[in-house]
């Protein structure tokens, strides 16, 4: 790498993939058709949790255009297996979570469609196919389904309680996973001879992502062929091919799956949906191609949603505020059954954050619950812990008269400590907390906040100022693989790996242009077919251009390799007489040399037998090490006292990404990143109803989303610390603004109101009627509340 | 089914559908043109934006067959060949657009704003004026740019540096 040219990297080069979703010419998965589709519809559930004692298809089956009904029954009689999410992160790196006494996680049955019991509102108990969609609606009405409504639980805290209902009969009760980690000893030591000790317990609550292509299928079964098609956007067509033809209990071959453009993924689409295998199966039963296409309300129900982790911890310090110790109980909320742990396991090992604490103990549950499943959302895990230190050191600097920057900076891990083993024994590679930290304060000119202030206050306005820091790891499926074929006027790059907007054909096109040294126009990248790309891990954990740019390194270590035997083969050089330089093969001794496509030409015309004749190699490559982007930010916000309201006046951002390849693409990833923390602190929650167990922020009219009118614009400054771990350096920059966002909006509203009310005590979000009631009874009574957050 | 006629990007189309089609689907699964998508069902996303008669409608709750004989713009009509709107332009400029899923209703809806707009446009009349379209990827930063250069574009004839 040491000598490698960069020309595309590190250059805001335009999109490639701009040009067609422009033209309105993106392949979303509604917008593939297929003549003779008919339409396929969700019975849901509309009980938390209830026994499914009979379903009465009949008066549905008579009704117009009903070409079947399907339950879980069926499903079970045709022999579908449930779908294996392979949950529990594996990797040498990730947390290991074990059930109570260290036995094996029990992940439930995800079945397509379940026999037994509804679990929460919203999930498919039967589906109707029939040949226009609105038949299918009209005829899902008539499905006549007899339950027997079972006691629910949704809280987090209640489902971990032992009384709690069990909603998988497996269990004697909800807590499925419970894993202790650190050194009890070293901590309690600590915490006994601690000056301060601090402590707070939160509830990071429940959003969704939103995605806004809501999701879709296509599924086609073609007898002749005896073979599968699904069209369905995800986060990896390799991983749904997988899934889906264990569920279906065929050989992968028979199974192709398309994702071509996806509307938006953020970890929601990167498991199996049951109406995707569902649309196959049915294609099948019903000999044509079905179609279902949720609606915005049954994405809301039904897509995985995120977060809900309720957290405890304790900061042990000295009298000087040096951080002793730390100790934390977290406990997540998988919802109705088990479809990742990423959640749970990612936070579980950066509970320190950026600080250096010596020692800690963790207690990590994940429970059961009568709610739609979780998933990693947007820097799964992350946003969580980050909020829990950040927001702990803010009430340890106020409760007991530090600085909370100079309290941060005290015990920030320093730079000439890299690499750093924190105490979950995480390793994290690099970075400049401490300098982060000035770069911010100038960034954000934090000097100048206080003469803000002044000014909202001289308006009857409350203002306030946020700060965190945030290391967030990115780890991800450890296995990559490529395809570079060189044609005699381009280079397709296939690659498992894929975008929901990311840019990979950009990024990845400039990684490859300056290690092939071509012209970043003549790479193509191909993903998201898996008649294409038969291997690689998908979009998450911030993996993508990180494992790209290592298998595409390698390849191109092979390719040169396969360059000159084919060179050897067709003009008799001497391999170790050929060399790469510059964008070309050269042979000195022979006074020639051949660009990448000038050597594709010469072999496509030669006398070399069909196989040899492609200039082309597959490479594979299996990288476990992490990553760990991090920086720190910076806002503000108006509060008006009168009505509560909060306006964002001001957010900057520093992330350290490693190697940034497209500047443009980063500030983008950055700017949507805090627009999803931003909207988790200020507005989003997928809220239900305690005595009911209804979702009752299901639609975009109920669940306050990040809009032009209430989102400000950004001041974004990228940072670029190399990771030793990989050939360029990468770190990732998708999920660093997500991170940190949760935690400085909430810094800000406290900043605002603690004059007047003292701590917070409301959780996220922070809407304008909790701030209001803050205000209005800090005012009823003379002195503050003081109750902790 | 009623015969319904409109001009659609600068083409007259005849077609028999049921009373109840709304225009999304009449462009999308009647037309083909699945430039325009649907991202709710309940008017809030503005990702089926279209323009109508020198205005735009959300084409998620329009009838089709309320606006017989109209004249119906959708994203497909903005480039000419390979020559990019200046909206466009714009969009790739900024990097105004990630998964591009809300990218067609954002243009349709600011190409309204632009020109529906004596001046250039600032960026607070963009983020008050496009409040009726949701992106989940850009956080908007990028999108109120892109608007305010292609109002430039369009009203000055300044091209960006």
């Amino acid at each position: 790498m040491k000598n490698l040219k960069l020309n595309a990297v590190g250059t805001p080069l335009q999109r490639k993939e701009d040009i067609r979703l422009m033209r309105g010419e993106g392949r979303f998965s509604d917008d593939q058709t297929m003549p003779s589709q008919v339409w396929a519809w969700m019975v849901r559930s509309p009980h938390p949790h209830a026994k499914i004692l009979k379903i009465d298809k009949s008066t549905a089956l008579t009704m117009p255009g009903v070409l079947g009904v399907f339950t879980g029954q069926d499903c079970l009689d045709a022999g579908l297996k449930p779908i294996n999410h392979n949950p529990v992160p594996a990797t040498q790196y990730d947390v290991k979570l074990r059930g109570r006494d260290n036995t094996e996680v029990f992940v439930g049955r995800h079945h397509l469609l379940p026999a037994d019991k509804a679990r929460f509102v919203g999930e498919a108990l039967a589906m109707v196919v029939a040949t226009t969609r609105e038949q299918a609606f009209l005829a899902s009405l008539a499905v006549d389904i007899e339950y027997e409504v079972l006691p629910f639980v949704i809280d987090t805290e209640q489902a971990a309680q032992a009384n709690s209902p069990p909603v998988w009969d497996d269990l004697e009760d909800n807590v499925f996973v419970d894993s202790s980690y650190g050194d009890k000893a070293a901590v309690e030591a600590a915490f006994a001879k601690a000056h301060h000790v601090v402590s707070l317990k939160t509830h990071i609550q429940r959003v969704t992502a939103v995605t806004m292509e809501p999701r879709a299928a296509l599924g086609f079964y073609d007898a002749s062929t005896d073979r599968y098609t699904l069209y369905a956007g995800s986060g990896s067509a390799v991983r749904q091919k997988r899934e889906l033809a264990s569920v279906l209990g065929i050989e992968p071959d028979h199974l192709r799956v398309l994702s071509l453009d996806v509307g938006g993924n953020f970890g929601s689409r990167n498991r199996v949906y049951v109406e995707f295998g569902l649309v196959l199966w049915a294609s099948k039963c019903v000999g044509r191609p079905v179609k279902f296409r949720a609606d915005r309300t049954e994405s809301f129900l039904s897509d995985y949603q995120g977060r809900d982790l309720v957290t405890s911890v304790s900061l042990a310090m000295d009298e000087k505020g040096k951080f002793l110790a730390l100790k934390a109980d977290n406990i997540s909320n998988s919802g109705y059954c088990c479809v990742s742990l990423s959640p749970l396991s990612k936070g579980s090992g950066l509970i320190t954050g950026n600080y250096d604490i010596p020692c800690i103990t963790l207690r990590a549950r994940a429970v059961y619950s009568n709610t739609m499943a979780t998933q990693a959302y947007r820097s799964s895990g992350r946003p969580e812990v980050t909020y829990a230190i950040e927001r702990l050191i803010d009430k340890a600097a106020a409760e007991l008269g530090f600085d909370r920057l100079a309290l941060r900076r005290q015990n920030l891990v320093r730079a000439d400590q890299m690499p750093y083993t924190n105490a979950m024994g995480l390793e994290y590679d690099s970075g400049e907390y401490e300098a982060n930290m000035d770069r911010i304060l100038a960034l954000s000119d934090w000097a100048g906040a206080q003469e803000r202030k002044a000014a909202a206050k001289a308006r009857g306005k409350l203002w306030g100022v946020g700060f965190a820091n945030y290391v967030e790891s990115s780890i991800g499926t450890p296995k990559e693989r490529v395809d570079v074929i060189v044609l005699n006027n381009r280079i397709e790059v296939v690659i498992g790996t894929q975008s929901a907007g990311q840019g990979h054909e950009t990024s990845f096109a400039q990684v490859a242009a300056d290690l092939l040294g071509v012209p970043f126009e003549k790479v193509f990248i191909i993903a998201g077919d898996t008649d294409r790309v038969s291997a690689g891990g998908g979009t998450h954990s911030g993996r993508s251009l990180r494992h790209a740019s290592t298998v595409l390194s390698l390849a191109t270590q092979e390719l040169v390799v396969r360059a000159k035997e084919m060179l050897h083969a067709l003009v008799g050089a001497t391999p170790s007489e050929v060399y790469f330089e510059g964008g070309s093969l050269k042979w000195p001794q022979g006074a020639q040399e051949w660009s990448w496509f000038e050597l594709a030409e010469l072999a496509q015309s030669s006398t070399l037998e069909p196989s040899l004749k492609t200039l082309k190699v597959r490479t594979d490559h299996e990288m476990h090490t992490p990553v760990f982007p991090n920086g720190a930010c910076v806002c503000e916000i108006e509060i008006d006292p009168q009505t509560g309201s909060l306006t964002l006046m001001r957010y900057s951002s520093v992330d350290d990404v490693g190697r940034c390849i497209n500047p443009l693409i980063v500030h983008g990833q950055t700017h949507g990143g805090i627009a999803q923390g931003v909207g988790q602190a200020m507005w989003e929650e997928c809220f239900l109803d305690p005595e009911s167990g209804q979702p009752i922020s299901s639609s975009l009219m109920d669940y306050g989303m990040p809009r032009f009118d209430n989102m400000p614009s950004f001041k974004t400054q990228i940072v670029e610390v190399l990771s030793p771990t990989n050939p360029f350096g990468v770190k990732a920059g998708g999920e660093g603004g997500t991170t940190p966002a949760l935690a400085v909006i909430m810094s800000a509203v406290e900043d605002a109101l603690r004059p007047l009310c003292g701590p917070l005590n409301f959780e996220m979000p922070a809407t304008a009627l909790k701030v209001w009631t803050a205000l209005n009874e800090a005012q009823k009574h003379s002195t503050p509340q003081k109750t902790a957050a | 089914m009623t015969t319904v006629s409109l001009k659609v990007n600068g083409q007259v189309v005849e077609r028999d559908v049921p009373d109840n089609t709304l225009l999304a689907f009449f462009l999308r699964e009647e037309l083909g043109l699945t430039g325009t998508h649907v991202g709710c069902d309940t008017s809030q996303c503005g990702c089926c934006v279209v323009r109508l008669d020198g205005t735009t409608v959300k084409s998620c709750t329009t009838l089709v067959h309320q606006i017989q004989g109209s004249s119906v713009e959708t994203v497909e009509s903005l480039a000419k060949g390979d020559q990019l709107h200046p909206i466009q332009q714009a969009f790739t400029d900024c990097h105004a657009l990630q998964c591009g899923y809300c990218t067609p209703g954002m243009m349709m809806s600011a190409l309204d704003l632009i020109e529906h707009h004596q001046e250039v446009l600032t960026p607070e009349v963009v983020r008050a004026e496009m409040e009726g379209n949701l992106c989940r990827c850009t956080g908007y930063h990028n999108i109120v740019k892109a608007v305010v250069q292609a109002s430039k574009v369009m009203k000055e004839g300044v091209s960006p540096v």
